[in-house]
Protein backbone atom coordinates (compact mmCIF):
# COMPACT_ATOMS: atom_id res chain seq x y z
CA UNK A 1 0.00 0.00 0.00
CA UNK A 2 1.41 3.20 -0.97
CA UNK A 3 1.80 6.12 1.38
CA UNK A 4 -1.10 7.91 0.29
CA UNK A 5 -3.38 5.05 0.22
CA UNK A 6 -2.62 4.18 3.81
CA UNK A 7 -3.39 7.89 4.64
CA UNK A 8 -6.45 7.55 3.16
CA UNK A 9 -7.45 4.24 5.02
CA UNK A 10 -6.04 4.88 8.21
CA UNK A 11 -7.92 8.56 8.22
CA UNK A 12 -11.34 6.77 6.75
CA UNK A 13 -10.57 4.93 10.04
CA UNK A 14 -10.02 7.57 12.34
CA UNK A 15 -13.36 8.86 10.87
CA UNK A 16 -15.65 5.85 11.53
CA UNK A 17 -14.03 6.22 15.30
CA UNK A 18 -14.79 9.67 15.84
CA UNK A 19 -18.11 9.37 14.30
CA UNK A 20 -18.89 6.13 16.69
CA UNK A 21 -17.43 7.97 19.32
CA UNK A 22 -19.68 11.24 19.13
CA UNK A 23 -23.33 8.65 18.48
CA UNK A 24 -22.97 11.08 15.08
CA UNK A 25 -22.45 7.63 12.89
CA UNK A 26 -26.33 6.95 13.69
CA UNK A 27 -26.89 10.18 11.85
CA UNK A 28 -26.76 7.54 9.08
CA UNK A 29 -29.78 5.87 9.85
CA UNK A 30 -32.12 8.73 9.07
CA UNK A 31 -32.52 8.90 5.80
CA UNK A 32 -32.67 5.03 5.62
CA UNK A 33 -35.09 4.61 8.14
CA UNK A 34 -36.50 8.11 8.96
CA UNK A 35 -37.07 8.75 5.43
CA UNK A 36 -38.94 6.08 3.86
CA UNK A 37 -41.22 5.80 7.51
CA UNK A 38 -42.16 9.49 7.02
CA UNK A 39 -42.69 9.33 3.41
CA UNK A 40 -44.86 6.04 3.78
CA UNK A 41 -47.37 8.57 6.33
CA UNK A 42 -47.37 11.06 4.37
CA UNK A 43 -48.57 8.89 1.21
CA UNK A 44 -51.38 7.63 3.69
CA UNK A 45 -52.22 10.91 5.15
CA UNK A 46 -52.31 12.98 2.07
CA UNK A 47 -53.57 10.63 0.02
CA UNK A 48 -51.62 10.91 -3.02
CA UNK A 49 -53.01 10.22 -6.18
CA UNK A 50 -50.39 8.23 -7.87
CA UNK A 51 -46.90 5.84 -7.33
CA UNK A 52 -45.10 7.78 -9.18
CA UNK A 53 -46.36 10.97 -7.30
CA UNK A 54 -45.38 8.96 -4.02
CA UNK A 55 -41.70 8.32 -4.50
CA UNK A 56 -41.77 11.40 -5.85
CA UNK A 57 -42.76 12.84 -2.33
CA UNK A 58 -40.55 10.34 -0.92
CA UNK A 59 -37.03 10.68 -2.54
CA UNK A 60 -37.72 14.75 -1.33
CA UNK A 61 -37.90 13.41 2.32
CA UNK A 62 -34.84 11.48 1.93
CA UNK A 63 -32.71 13.86 0.28
CA UNK A 64 -34.11 16.77 3.06
CA UNK A 65 -32.90 14.77 5.88
CA UNK A 66 -29.45 13.20 4.14
CA UNK A 67 -28.97 17.05 2.83
CA UNK A 68 -28.81 17.44 7.07
CA UNK A 69 -26.78 14.87 7.69
CA UNK A 70 -24.02 15.72 5.16
CA UNK A 71 -23.85 19.42 5.89
CA UNK A 72 -23.70 18.20 9.96
CA UNK A 73 -20.96 15.13 9.19
CA UNK A 74 -18.77 17.43 6.57
CA UNK A 75 -18.77 20.40 8.93
CA UNK A 76 -17.68 18.38 11.85
CA UNK A 77 -14.64 16.71 9.91
CA UNK A 78 -13.51 19.54 8.68
CA UNK A 79 -14.28 22.54 10.77
CA UNK A 80 -14.02 20.49 14.03
CA UNK A 81 -10.41 19.73 14.35
CA UNK A 82 -9.58 23.28 12.85
CA UNK A 83 -11.34 24.71 15.51
CA UNK A 84 -9.63 22.70 18.08
CA UNK A 85 -5.90 23.17 16.91
CA UNK A 86 -6.49 19.11 16.73
CA UNK A 87 -4.63 19.83 13.33
CA UNK A 88 -1.11 20.35 14.93
CA UNK A 89 -1.43 17.28 16.16
CA UNK A 90 -2.31 15.24 13.16
CA UNK A 91 -0.18 17.38 10.35
CA UNK A 92 2.78 16.49 12.97
CA UNK A 93 2.44 12.53 12.06
CA UNK A 94 4.16 10.64 8.81
CA UNK A 95 1.33 11.08 6.44
CA UNK A 96 0.25 13.30 3.46
CA UNK A 97 -2.28 15.55 4.60
CA UNK A 98 -4.16 15.90 1.59
CA UNK A 99 -4.67 12.01 1.84
CA UNK A 100 -5.46 12.15 5.25
CA UNK A 101 -8.53 14.49 4.56
CA UNK A 102 -9.72 12.80 1.52
CA UNK A 103 -10.38 9.97 3.61
CA UNK A 104 -12.48 11.43 6.00
CA UNK A 105 -14.50 13.16 3.61
CA UNK A 106 -14.90 9.89 1.85
CA UNK A 107 -16.76 8.90 5.20
CA UNK A 108 -19.28 11.80 5.74
CA UNK A 109 -20.02 12.62 2.03
CA UNK A 110 -19.82 8.79 1.08
CA UNK A 111 -22.11 7.25 3.68
CA UNK A 112 -24.37 9.96 3.47
CA UNK A 113 -24.79 9.22 -0.19
CA UNK A 114 -24.94 5.48 0.52
CA UNK A 115 -27.53 6.24 3.42
CA UNK A 116 -29.50 8.48 0.55
CA UNK A 117 -29.02 5.58 -1.73
CA UNK A 118 -30.71 3.07 0.55
CA UNK A 119 -33.35 5.29 1.21
CA UNK A 120 -33.98 5.98 -2.02
CA UNK A 121 -34.74 2.58 -2.63
CA UNK A 122 -36.60 1.94 -0.09
CA UNK A 123 -38.96 4.53 -0.80
CA UNK A 124 -39.04 3.38 -4.48
CA UNK A 125 -39.81 -0.12 -3.10
CA UNK A 126 -42.60 0.85 -0.56
CA UNK A 127 -44.38 3.80 -2.41
CA UNK A 128 -45.77 1.27 -5.37
CA UNK A 129 -47.30 -0.73 -2.67
CA UNK A 130 -49.04 1.68 -0.48
CA UNK A 131 -50.59 3.64 -3.20
CA UNK A 132 -52.27 2.92 -6.10
CA UNK A 133 -52.59 5.05 -9.58
CA UNK A 134 -56.22 6.32 -10.64
CA UNK A 135 -57.14 6.71 -14.06
CA UNK A 136 -57.38 10.49 -13.08
CA UNK A 137 -53.93 11.32 -11.72
CA UNK A 138 -51.94 14.18 -13.03
CA UNK A 139 -48.19 13.00 -14.30
CA UNK A 140 -45.60 13.24 -11.15
CA UNK A 141 -43.96 17.13 -11.44
CA UNK A 142 -40.81 14.69 -11.56
CA UNK A 143 -39.82 11.73 -12.85
CA UNK A 144 -38.62 9.76 -10.20
CA UNK A 145 -35.73 8.18 -11.34
CA UNK A 146 -34.21 11.81 -12.47
CA UNK A 147 -34.81 12.90 -9.09
CA UNK A 148 -33.18 9.88 -7.29
CA UNK A 149 -29.86 10.53 -9.69
CA UNK A 150 -30.01 14.21 -8.84
CA UNK A 151 -30.15 13.78 -4.74
CA UNK A 152 -26.93 12.23 -5.48
CA UNK A 153 -25.62 15.68 -7.08
CA UNK A 154 -27.26 17.58 -4.22
CA UNK A 155 -25.59 15.66 -1.71
CA UNK A 156 -21.68 16.14 -3.44
CA UNK A 157 -22.99 19.88 -3.64
CA UNK A 158 -23.55 20.22 -0.74
CA UNK A 159 -20.52 18.27 1.34
CA UNK A 160 -18.03 20.14 -1.22
CA UNK A 161 -19.64 23.69 -0.17
CA UNK A 162 -19.69 22.81 3.30
CA UNK A 163 -16.57 21.44 3.40
CA UNK A 164 -14.30 24.30 1.13
CA UNK A 165 -16.63 26.77 3.65
CA UNK A 166 -15.27 25.00 6.83
CA UNK A 167 -11.19 25.28 5.61
CA UNK A 168 -12.66 29.18 4.99
CA UNK A 169 -13.84 29.77 8.39
CA UNK A 170 -12.18 27.52 10.24
CA UNK A 171 -15.60 26.64 12.38
CA UNK A 172 -17.91 23.95 12.22
CA UNK A 173 -20.72 26.43 12.95
CA UNK A 174 -20.23 28.68 10.02
CA UNK A 175 -19.01 26.04 7.39
CA UNK A 176 -22.94 24.33 8.23
CA UNK A 177 -24.68 27.80 8.11
CA UNK A 178 -22.62 27.95 4.77
CA UNK A 179 -24.25 24.95 3.65
CA UNK A 180 -27.97 25.60 4.57
CA UNK A 181 -27.36 28.68 2.24
CA UNK A 182 -25.88 26.60 -0.35
CA UNK A 183 -28.83 24.23 -0.12
CA UNK A 184 -31.44 26.73 -0.06
CA UNK A 185 -29.75 28.47 -3.61
CA UNK A 186 -29.25 25.14 -5.33
CA UNK A 187 -33.27 24.84 -4.17
CA UNK A 188 -34.11 27.79 -5.10
CA UNK A 189 -32.44 27.66 -8.85
CA UNK A 190 -33.86 23.62 -9.29
CA UNK A 191 -37.61 25.10 -8.77
CA UNK A 192 -37.08 28.11 -11.00
CA UNK A 193 -35.79 25.67 -13.50
CA UNK A 194 -38.76 23.55 -13.24
CA UNK A 195 -41.40 26.39 -13.45
CA UNK A 196 -39.84 27.34 -16.52
CA UNK A 197 -40.04 24.33 -17.64
CA UNK A 198 -36.14 23.89 -18.13
CA UNK A 199 -34.97 21.11 -15.56
CA UNK A 200 -32.44 18.72 -17.07
CA UNK A 201 -29.98 16.07 -15.76
CA UNK A 202 -27.93 18.93 -16.56
CA UNK A 203 -28.27 20.73 -12.94
CA UNK A 204 -27.59 18.17 -10.23
CA UNK A 205 -24.20 17.10 -12.78
CA UNK A 206 -23.46 20.91 -12.72
CA UNK A 207 -24.23 20.79 -8.96
CA UNK A 208 -22.10 17.46 -7.87
CA UNK A 209 -18.67 18.67 -10.44
CA UNK A 210 -18.81 22.19 -8.06
CA UNK A 211 -19.18 20.09 -5.19
CA UNK A 212 -16.66 17.65 -6.27
CA UNK A 213 -14.19 21.08 -7.37
CA UNK A 214 -15.20 22.08 -3.38
CA UNK A 215 -13.78 18.81 -2.19
CA UNK A 216 -10.99 18.82 -4.17
CA UNK A 217 -9.75 22.42 -2.88
CA UNK A 218 -10.76 21.52 -0.10
CA UNK A 219 -8.58 18.52 0.46
CA UNK A 220 -5.47 21.27 -1.37
CA UNK A 221 -6.12 24.07 1.03
CA UNK A 222 -5.85 21.74 4.06
CA UNK A 223 -2.16 20.04 3.13
CA UNK A 224 -0.89 24.25 2.76
CA UNK A 225 -2.67 24.88 6.27
CA UNK A 226 0.47 26.84 8.13
CA UNK A 227 -1.24 27.84 11.61
CA UNK B 1 28.31 7.98 20.44
CA UNK B 2 26.27 11.54 19.46
CA UNK B 3 25.11 12.01 15.77
CA UNK B 4 23.50 15.09 14.40
CA UNK B 5 20.14 14.75 14.10
CA UNK B 6 18.94 17.61 12.89
CA UNK B 7 20.17 20.50 11.10
CA UNK B 8 18.34 23.92 10.73
CA UNK B 9 20.22 26.18 8.10
CA UNK B 10 20.01 29.78 7.48
CA UNK B 11 16.05 29.68 7.50
CA UNK B 12 13.67 32.48 7.49
CA UNK B 13 10.19 32.85 7.69
CA UNK B 14 8.25 35.21 6.22
CA UNK B 15 4.47 35.72 7.00
CA UNK B 16 3.05 38.83 4.73
CA UNK B 17 5.75 41.42 5.59
CA UNK B 18 7.18 40.10 8.28
CA UNK B 19 9.63 37.95 9.37
CA UNK B 20 8.66 36.02 11.94
CA UNK B 21 12.61 33.99 11.46
CA UNK B 22 15.60 35.27 10.38
CA UNK B 23 18.49 33.17 9.38
CA UNK B 24 18.26 31.13 12.34
CA UNK B 25 20.64 28.20 11.89
CA UNK B 26 21.29 25.25 14.78
CA UNK B 27 22.25 21.47 15.34
CA UNK B 28 21.16 18.76 17.60
CA UNK B 29 23.10 16.29 18.31
CA UNK B 30 21.02 13.00 19.25
CA UNK B 31 20.42 12.43 22.91
CA UNK B 32 20.63 16.49 23.63
CA UNK B 33 18.28 18.06 25.60
CA UNK B 34 17.85 21.99 24.28
CA UNK B 35 15.99 24.64 25.63
CA UNK B 36 14.87 26.72 23.42
CA UNK B 37 13.73 30.15 25.50
CA UNK B 38 12.29 33.74 23.81
CA UNK B 39 9.48 35.75 25.05
CA UNK B 40 6.25 35.82 22.94
CA UNK B 41 6.18 36.14 19.46
CA UNK B 42 10.14 35.82 19.16
CA UNK B 43 9.39 32.86 16.80
CA UNK B 44 9.81 29.95 19.01
CA UNK B 45 6.55 28.05 17.61
CA UNK B 46 7.57 28.97 14.10
CA UNK B 47 10.39 27.10 14.43
CA UNK B 48 8.70 24.27 15.66
CA UNK B 49 6.27 24.07 12.75
CA UNK B 50 9.21 23.97 10.80
CA UNK B 51 10.65 21.11 12.27
CA UNK B 52 7.75 19.25 12.52
CA UNK B 53 6.80 19.39 8.82
CA UNK B 54 3.71 21.68 9.91
CA UNK B 55 5.24 24.61 7.87
CA UNK B 56 7.57 25.69 4.84
CA UNK B 57 10.63 28.11 5.67
CA UNK B 58 10.53 30.45 3.11
CA UNK B 59 14.66 30.22 2.59
CA UNK B 60 16.48 27.95 4.10
CA UNK B 61 16.47 24.03 5.14
CA UNK B 62 15.28 22.11 7.64
CA UNK B 63 16.42 18.57 7.76
CA UNK B 64 15.63 15.47 10.21
CA UNK B 65 18.26 12.57 9.87
CA UNK B 66 19.22 14.56 6.36
CA UNK B 67 15.32 14.24 5.23
CA UNK B 68 12.93 17.29 4.22
CA UNK B 69 10.07 17.39 7.37
CA UNK B 70 7.97 18.38 4.62
CA UNK B 71 8.77 16.96 0.86
CA UNK B 72 9.52 13.35 2.67
CA UNK B 73 6.98 13.67 5.16
CA UNK B 74 6.69 9.97 5.47
CA UNK B 75 9.78 9.13 6.25
CA UNK B 76 11.56 12.31 7.95
CA UNK B 77 8.42 12.37 10.62
CA UNK B 78 8.61 8.68 11.71
CA UNK B 79 10.91 9.23 14.66
CA UNK B 80 9.48 12.06 15.37
CA UNK B 81 7.45 13.02 18.29
CA UNK B 82 5.72 16.99 18.72
CA UNK B 83 3.35 18.61 20.84
CA UNK B 84 2.88 22.01 19.07
CA UNK B 85 0.78 25.04 19.90
CA UNK B 86 -0.99 22.93 22.81
CA UNK B 87 -3.65 21.25 20.24
CA UNK B 88 -6.83 19.87 21.95
CA UNK B 89 -8.45 16.85 21.17
CA UNK B 90 -12.32 16.23 20.57
CA UNK B 91 -13.53 15.30 24.15
CA UNK B 92 -15.78 12.48 22.97
CA UNK B 93 -12.52 10.59 21.74
CA UNK B 94 -10.29 8.73 24.67
CA UNK B 95 -6.70 8.36 25.06
CA UNK B 96 -6.33 4.92 23.68
CA UNK B 97 -8.00 6.06 20.50
CA UNK B 98 -5.86 8.84 19.72
CA UNK B 99 -2.68 6.46 20.62
CA UNK B 100 -4.15 4.02 18.68
CA UNK B 101 -4.49 5.87 15.96
CA UNK B 102 -1.14 7.44 15.70
CA UNK B 103 0.68 3.74 16.00
CA UNK B 104 -1.45 3.17 13.10
CA UNK B 105 -0.26 6.45 11.17
CA UNK B 106 3.17 5.41 12.40
CA UNK B 107 3.29 2.53 10.50
CA UNK B 108 3.64 0.22 13.88
CA UNK B 109 2.23 -3.59 12.10
CA UNK B 110 -1.09 -4.17 13.73
CA UNK B 111 -0.08 -6.62 16.30
CA UNK B 112 2.69 -4.68 17.74
CA UNK B 113 0.10 -1.44 17.51
CA UNK B 114 -1.80 -2.09 21.48
CA UNK B 115 1.47 -2.83 23.13
CA UNK B 116 3.44 0.53 21.26
CA UNK B 117 0.04 2.69 22.81
CA UNK B 118 0.46 0.95 26.29
CA UNK B 119 4.23 1.33 26.42
CA UNK B 120 4.28 5.24 25.55
CA UNK B 121 1.17 5.39 28.26
CA UNK B 122 3.00 3.90 30.85
CA UNK B 123 6.40 6.54 30.23
CA UNK B 124 3.67 8.90 31.31
CA UNK B 125 1.60 7.66 33.81
CA UNK B 126 -1.61 7.36 31.93
CA UNK B 127 -2.54 3.77 31.61
CA UNK B 128 -5.66 3.68 33.93
CA UNK B 129 -7.00 6.65 32.04
CA UNK B 130 -6.82 5.29 28.38
CA UNK B 131 -10.33 4.81 28.10
CA UNK B 132 -11.46 8.02 29.49
CA UNK B 133 -12.76 10.53 26.71
CA UNK B 134 -10.42 13.47 26.74
CA UNK B 135 -13.21 15.60 27.73
CA UNK B 136 -13.13 13.82 31.29
CA UNK B 137 -9.31 14.60 31.79
CA UNK B 138 -7.69 17.39 34.15
CA UNK B 139 -5.64 20.19 32.05
CA UNK B 140 -2.75 17.97 33.44
CA UNK B 141 -3.98 14.54 32.69
CA UNK B 142 -5.07 15.80 29.49
CA UNK B 143 -1.69 17.60 28.66
CA UNK B 144 0.19 13.77 29.22
CA UNK B 145 -2.00 12.01 27.32
CA UNK B 146 -1.00 14.31 24.64
CA UNK B 147 2.54 13.69 25.32
CA UNK B 148 2.07 9.84 25.78
CA UNK B 149 0.48 9.99 21.75
CA UNK B 150 3.67 11.97 21.20
CA UNK B 151 6.23 8.77 22.83
CA UNK B 152 3.80 6.41 20.54
CA UNK B 153 6.49 4.42 18.16
CA UNK B 154 9.64 5.69 20.57
CA UNK B 155 10.49 8.60 18.25
CA UNK B 156 14.09 10.06 18.38
CA UNK B 157 13.48 13.66 19.25
CA UNK B 158 10.90 15.33 20.81
CA UNK B 159 9.63 18.85 20.11
CA UNK B 160 7.63 20.42 22.99
CA UNK B 161 6.09 23.89 22.99
CA UNK B 162 5.37 25.39 26.34
CA UNK B 163 4.46 21.94 27.67
CA UNK B 164 4.13 23.22 31.34
CA UNK B 165 1.72 26.11 30.31
CA UNK B 166 -1.31 25.94 32.75
CA UNK B 167 -0.54 22.89 34.89
CA UNK B 168 -0.26 23.18 38.18
CA UNK B 169 2.93 23.38 40.78
CA UNK B 170 2.48 19.54 41.37
CA UNK B 171 1.98 18.79 37.67
CA UNK B 172 4.63 21.06 36.10
CA UNK B 173 7.21 19.49 38.68
CA UNK B 174 6.23 15.85 37.80
CA UNK B 175 6.51 16.93 34.14
CA UNK B 176 10.18 18.08 34.15
CA UNK B 177 10.83 15.11 36.04
CA UNK B 178 9.52 13.44 33.08
CA UNK B 179 11.60 14.74 30.66
CA UNK B 180 14.44 14.57 32.54
CA UNK B 181 14.43 10.96 33.43
CA UNK B 182 13.35 10.28 29.44
CA UNK B 183 16.68 12.87 28.85
CA UNK B 184 18.65 10.48 30.37
CA UNK B 185 17.57 7.64 28.60
CA UNK B 186 18.68 9.03 25.71
CA UNK B 187 16.10 11.05 24.28
CA UNK B 188 16.79 14.16 22.22
CA UNK B 189 14.43 16.73 23.28
CA UNK B 190 13.74 20.42 22.26
CA UNK B 191 11.71 22.20 24.71
CA UNK B 192 10.22 25.58 23.59
CA UNK B 193 9.48 27.74 26.49
CA UNK B 194 9.48 31.12 28.09
CA UNK B 195 10.17 29.71 31.51
CA UNK B 196 13.56 29.44 32.25
CA UNK B 197 13.21 27.12 35.03
CA UNK B 198 11.61 24.77 32.73
CA UNK B 199 15.11 24.96 30.97
CA UNK B 200 17.07 24.88 33.85
CA UNK B 201 15.76 21.40 35.15
CA UNK B 202 15.51 20.09 31.90
CA UNK B 203 18.23 20.91 29.56
CA UNK B 204 22.14 21.06 29.18
CA UNK B 205 21.95 23.39 26.34
CA UNK B 206 19.94 26.89 25.49
CA UNK B 207 19.16 28.53 22.14
CA UNK B 208 17.88 32.33 22.87
CA UNK B 209 15.64 33.47 20.67
CA UNK B 210 15.18 37.59 20.43
CA UNK B 211 12.55 39.09 16.91
CA UNK B 212 13.07 35.72 15.12
CA UNK B 213 16.81 35.64 15.15
CA UNK B 214 18.79 33.50 17.33
CA UNK B 215 20.96 35.29 19.76
CA UNK B 216 22.88 32.63 21.94
CA UNK B 217 23.53 28.99 21.55
CA UNK B 218 25.10 28.14 25.03
CA UNK B 219 25.44 25.29 27.77
CA UNK B 220 22.43 25.99 30.60
CA UNK B 221 25.54 26.19 33.06
CA UNK B 222 25.69 24.99 36.83
CA UNK B 223 23.19 26.41 38.98
CA UNK B 224 21.68 22.78 39.62
CA UNK B 225 24.71 22.07 40.99
CA UNK B 226 25.39 25.13 43.44
CA UNK B 227 25.54 22.44 46.72
CA UNK B 228 28.31 20.92 45.38
CA UNK B 229 31.59 21.07 47.37
CA UNK B 230 33.68 23.95 47.33
CA UNK B 231 30.49 26.53 45.96
CA UNK B 232 28.81 28.89 47.53
CA UNK B 233 25.36 30.42 48.29
CA UNK B 234 24.20 33.87 47.45
CA UNK B 235 20.87 34.86 49.09
CA UNK B 236 19.36 38.37 49.12
CA UNK B 237 17.77 40.03 52.09
CA UNK B 238 15.22 42.21 53.47
CA UNK B 239 14.75 43.85 56.34
CA UNK B 240 11.54 45.31 58.10
CA UNK B 241 13.68 48.36 59.06
CA UNK B 242 17.05 49.58 58.44
CA UNK B 243 20.05 47.31 59.40
CA UNK B 244 23.73 48.27 59.52
CA UNK B 245 25.40 45.68 57.19
CA UNK B 246 28.47 45.89 59.84
CA UNK B 247 26.21 44.28 62.34
CA UNK B 248 25.21 41.70 59.65
CA UNK B 249 28.64 40.90 59.43
CA UNK B 250 29.66 40.36 62.27
CA UNK B 251 26.40 38.79 63.47
CA UNK B 252 27.15 35.90 60.38
CA UNK B 253 30.59 35.28 60.66
CA UNK B 254 34.04 35.89 59.03
CA UNK B 255 33.39 34.09 55.83
CA UNK B 256 30.02 35.79 54.87
CA UNK B 257 30.46 38.41 52.41
CA UNK B 258 27.90 41.43 52.97
CA UNK B 259 26.87 43.73 50.43
CA UNK B 260 23.99 46.73 50.62
CA UNK B 261 21.48 46.54 47.85
CA UNK B 262 19.56 49.20 49.66
CA UNK B 263 18.42 51.00 52.79
CA UNK B 264 16.45 47.59 53.70
CA UNK B 265 18.13 44.88 51.84
CA UNK B 266 21.75 43.20 51.67
CA UNK B 267 23.01 40.63 49.53
CA UNK B 268 25.37 38.16 51.53
CA UNK B 269 27.60 35.52 49.98
CA UNK B 270 28.68 32.37 51.99
CA UNK B 271 30.65 29.15 51.73
CA UNK B 272 28.56 25.77 51.66
CA UNK B 273 25.23 24.51 51.34
CA UNK B 274 21.51 24.55 53.31
CA UNK B 275 22.93 23.93 56.56
CA UNK B 276 25.36 26.56 56.42
CA UNK B 277 22.24 28.89 55.05
CA UNK B 278 20.05 27.58 58.19
CA UNK B 279 22.83 28.08 60.77
CA UNK B 280 23.19 31.83 58.95
CA UNK B 281 19.93 33.00 59.33
CA UNK B 282 18.99 31.89 62.51
CA UNK B 283 22.03 33.94 63.91
CA UNK B 284 20.58 36.71 62.40
CA UNK B 285 17.31 36.02 64.02
CA UNK B 286 18.53 35.92 67.68
CA UNK B 287 20.90 38.51 67.40
CA UNK B 288 17.48 40.42 67.25
CA UNK B 289 18.07 41.88 63.17
CA UNK B 290 14.32 42.33 61.16
CA UNK B 291 14.58 40.06 58.94
CA UNK B 292 11.62 39.41 56.71
CA UNK B 293 12.23 37.77 53.77
CA UNK B 294 15.43 35.52 52.77
CA UNK B 295 15.33 34.47 49.13
CA UNK B 296 17.88 33.15 46.36
CA UNK B 297 18.80 36.10 43.71
CA UNK B 298 17.28 35.84 40.18
CA UNK B 299 19.46 32.46 38.36
CA UNK B 300 22.51 32.55 36.36
CA UNK B 301 19.94 31.65 33.23
CA UNK B 302 17.45 34.21 33.92
CA UNK B 303 20.48 36.76 33.92
CA UNK B 304 21.76 35.46 31.09
CA UNK B 305 18.13 35.41 29.24
CA UNK B 306 17.47 39.25 30.42
CA UNK B 307 21.25 40.01 28.90
CA UNK B 308 20.43 38.50 25.51
CA UNK B 309 16.61 38.47 24.84
CA UNK B 310 15.92 41.71 27.17
CA UNK B 311 12.05 42.76 28.25
CA UNK B 312 9.55 41.48 25.91
CA UNK B 313 8.96 43.93 23.31
CA UNK B 314 11.58 45.81 24.36
CA UNK B 315 14.05 45.72 21.09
Amino acid sequence: MSSESAAFVHNARWEVTRLWRSRRIWLFLIPVVAGPIGSAIADLYLRVPSAATAEVLGLLIVAGLASLVVLDLTALAVGEDLALRTQYLTFALPQSRTSSLAGRLAIVVGGTVGAYGAGAAAVLAIAPSLVSTSSTAPNPILVPAHLAYGGIGLLVFLGGVTAAAAIVTRSAAQALVAGVLAGVLAAGIGSMLLIQGRLTALFPEVAAAAGLAGVVWCVVQYGRIEG
Amino acid sequence: MTSELLAVDAVWKRYGARDALRDVRFTLQSGEAVGYLGPNGAGKTTTLKLLAGIARPTRGSVRLRGLDPVRDRTRALRRLGALVETPAVPPYLTGADLLEYVARVKGIPAAERAHAARRAAEALDVVEHLDRPFGSLSTGLGRRMLLASTMVGDPELLLLDEPTLGLDPAARHDLRELLCTLSRQGLTILLSTHLIEDVEEVCGRVLFLRDGSLVGDEPVGLTSDRDSPGSARTLRLAFASEVAPDSVARTAGDDVEVSVDGPRRLTVRFPGGEAEQTRLLSSLIRAGLPLLTAAPPESELARRYMERVGREGSS
